[in-house]
């Protein structure tokens, strides 16, 4: 049936969207990079092979795995290592894991791979090249690990509720791409069809990855068990999916790319939009979404967090699950506007987990509204940096006004608005958050408070009158050039700036975190601090021999077995 | 060694700003120092020779007294001030030239005059003493060297095509030049502390499980 592509509702109000809480509850959708990858790999019909897997019985080698698309050729080179527990860490300061990987531009010669066998199992000591478009590194689950290969090498399968508690065999410590540490520029794969979208190379390196540790932990079993080791089963192993920790170096990222952000949050806000101005579901609409509602409430009893902060949440989203199913009992959503109704009602009902599963899963029935907007989700605006200068100081205020029109009345000198800044520590160059009046690290402070600059430049520009232009005041004040840089970034993207307090004593980064990764596709947010959280990749996918254009998309809603 | 643009423009950026330049002028130095190495000229060189001079301990001293006449300062102008001025003030160029007295590190201003183009639509040219370059926003037509130091250079529109170098993909600062930057990048970086090392980063729970 025709869908009716006329939106009457209105996207959300950014003030309402970007505020930090919210944002940390974010879930992921139809616009996942993930999914945008497995629909792609799928429809496309990508071939997949493993030229080499030279492992020893002790786990240490190499591997490669080639995806082969319908122009281009890509290639994870896997290094596997023999890690002693007391260096296992997933922190970025660490130096050694339990494998190292990097996904090749092509299929890699002998040649290439004895180069990156010197480097990449280095990660940052090494270098690598403009052949290489991203590289990575993974450490085991110690516990989950020790029990499939214990199940595998006695002949037995592994307990699927164990699985299903961890999720994952390894989890990455940190994918760079884009140009770290010698790799190609994204400008290199950027125009590519398959490497549009936003991060596809990466979500490709860990797909691979996920097969490859899959592999890995049938190697180690069955050299334990010989003979008697058993063959995982593939209904268990798609339960595996890979994990990955992830601290602080996400934060700035949503701040320093305002376009990009912009583009994904607004993407999904369109989404939203387009689905709840939906005049009336047909049938099978309706049965697609109570479907896709029941298996999301499968996944999301799974989901396990030790840490007080998500605990709560968690106890509110399961909350939730049980009154929109009360909702759902009542509604058989026949009537007019169906998921403007559902939304709304979730406004006044459930907390903001709950209210943004409910955005999230209205998009599932309809692809014809939503998939074609994951084409506006890179940021290629390369020109949106330059200002403006003619732009009156007047106009500039009133930008202000409206972006940052909260932060201009808080005392930005008290102490519990400025109480962190965020700094670059020497060692490892990593991105930290530190207490500003307990620690010397203000004068390396790092620009991630806009909304604070943006209330000192709208101090400073109040003394110029309203008609000279922007030009001459960032002559006399350079100091304000990132600011008013931004604020002009703002009318065309609304959504790319965060409307709370980056550097209040409350903050939690992992808003930030969760925010970034929904949009990956990442489920089970399980935060280790304030600022620090695990996550979920790719469980319950197709590994890529099983890929088919039936299970490419959905695999992220379990089936219950039963 | 070789280097991604983005390598390039991260470790530009530190540099500017730990050199004593604000955050702003740090994004286009950044910008402008990758744009030079991806029209296959030496930004880093450029970029280092600068922060070298230490300008910004003093930044009045070194960008124009205002964007009407000549361009001029107390002493030498930093192309940090002068070339957001003119990415700035692009629309004077549809008026007449602009001609600036006494810039340093003249190259870096190429990429503002590049900006300037894409805003007017029209290729825009940069006489820097005796050498010229053209630039339409996208290409730049160069010789491979610049001075240090510019007595005089006028920027205007041209009508002339410009007749591109090849785009690069990578940047190969010399070693002295890309150290230059590494220390001066190094001056943005907190010391750090066992406590930092826990508490900035939020570690804290173990990672065998």
């Amino acid at each position: 049936m025709e869908t009716q592509t006329e939106t009457q509702i209105e996207r959300r109000d950014p003030a309402t969207v970007m505020r930090l809480s919210r944002l940390g509850s974010l879930h992921q959708c139809r616009l996942s990079f993930m999914r945008q990858l497995t629909r792609r790999l799928a429809q496309e019909n990508w071939s997949f092979t493993r030229p080499v897997f030279d492992i020893d019985a002790n786990g240490v080698g190499r591997a490669v795995y080639t995806a082969q698309g319908p122009e281009r050729a890509y290639s994870l080179v896997a290094f596997a290592h023999d890690l002693p527990p007391e260096q296992r860490s997933d922190r970025v300061i660490a130096e050694a894991w339990d494998a190292t990987f990097t996904l090749f531009d092509g299929i890699p010669t002998q040649a290439d791979i004895d180069r990156l066998s010197r480097n990449v199992p280095l990660q940052e000591a090494g270098r690598v090249s403009e052949s290489e478009l991203s590289l990575s590194r993974a450490n085991r689950s110690v516990r989950l690990w020790k029990h499939v290969v214990d199940a595998l090498a006695a002949g037995q399968q592994p307990d699927l509720s164990q699985i299903h508690q961890v999720g994952y065999l390894m989890r990455t410590t940190a994918v760079y791409g884009s140009g770290k540490f010698g790799a190609a520029d994204r400008e290199r794969v950027a125009n590519r069809p398959e490497a549009q979208a936003p991060f596809q190379v990466e979500m490709l390196s860990v797909f691979l990855t996920r097969t490859f540790v899959r592999d890995l932990v049938q190697h180690m079993a069955n050299a334990k068990g010989g003979d008697q080791a058993a063959q995982l089963d593939p209904e268990i192993a798609r339960w595996l999916g890979i994990g990955n920790s992830t601290g602080l170096g996400m934060a700035p990222f949503i701040v320093n790319h305002p376009v990009l952000f912009n583009n994904w949050i607004m993407a999904r806000e369109e989404a939203i939009a387009r689905v709840r101005s939906v005049a009336t579901a047909t049938r099978d609409e309706v049965d697609q979404f109570r479907n896709l509602f029941r298996r999301s409430q499968l996944s999301i009893s799974w989901w396990q967090s030790e840490h007080p902060i998500q605990i709560k949440k968690l106890a509110h989203l399961n909350a939730d699950l049980k009154a929109i199913a009360a909702y759902l009992d009542d509604d058989d959503l026949s009537g007019v506007s169906p998921w403007d109704r559902l939304v709304s009602w979730s406004e006044t009902a459930l907390s903001e987990e709950g209210q943004e599963f409910v955005a999230s899963l209205i998009l599932e029935p309809y692809p014809g509204l939503v998939d074609g907007l994951t084409s506006c989700m890179a940021d290629s605006r390369t020109e949106a940096f330059v200002i403006n200068g003619r732009m009156s100081i007047g106009q500039a205020c009133g930008l202000i006004q409206e972006t940052y029109g909260w932060a201009l009345d808080l005392d930005w000198t008290a102490r519990e608005h400025c109480a962190r800044a965020w700094y670059v520590s020497e060692e490892k160059l990593e991105p930290r958050l530190g207490e500003r009046f307990e620690e010397p690290i203000e004068a390396y402070e790092q620009p991630l408070a806009p909304a604070r600059d943006a209330a000192a430049a709208y101090t400073a520009l109040s003394g110029w009158d309203d008609s000279q232009t922007i030009a001459e005041f960032l002559l006399r004040h350079p100091e304000h050039r990132h600011t008013i840089r931004r604020v002009q970034l703002a009318r065309s993207a609304p959504y790319g700036e965060i409307r709370d307090n980056t550097i209040g004593e409350k903050v939690l980064p992992i808003d930030m975190l969760r925010a970034k990764l929904s949009f990956f596709g990442a489920t089970h947010f399980d935060p280790r601090s304030d600022r620090w959280v695990r996550i979920c990749m790719y469980s319950g996918a197709p590994y890529p021999e099983e890929l088919t254009a039936e299970n490419a998309d959905l695999w992220v809603y379990p089936q219950d077995p039963a | 060694m070789s280097f991604s643009l983005n390598e390039m423009e991260a470790t530009a950026k530190r540099a500017t700003r730990g050199a004593g330049y604000c955050w702003g002028q740090a994004e286009e130095a950044a910008k402008a120092t990758r744009w030079l190495c991806a029209q296959g000229l030496d930004g880093a060189s450029s970029l280092a020779a600068l922060l070298s001079l230490g300008f910004a301990s003093n930044p009045s001293m070194h960008r124009p007294k205002g964007a009407s006449g000549v361009w001029t300062g107390e002493v030498a102008l930093c192309p940090l001030s002068v070339g957001p001025l003119l990415s700035d003030s692009a629309h004077l160029l549809d008026e007449g030239h602009i001609e600036i007295h006494d810039l340093a590190a003249p190259a870096l201003l190429l990429p503002f005059a590049s900006y300037a183009a894409r805003a007017l639509n029209c290729a825009v040219a940069v006489e820097i003493d005796q050498i010229e370059a053209i630039t339409d926003g996208v290409a730049l037509s160069a010789p491979d060297r610049f001075p240090a130091r510019a007595q005089r250079v006028v920027i205007h529109r041209s009508a002339d095509p410009v007749s591109p170098c090849a785009q690069h993909t990578r940047a190969n600062p010399t070693d002295a030049d890309w150290d230059t930057l590494t220390t001066f990048a190094h001056r943005t970086y907190a010391p750090a502390t066992e406590e930092s090392r826990l508490l900035g980063a939020g570690a804290g729970l173990s990672d065998n499980d």
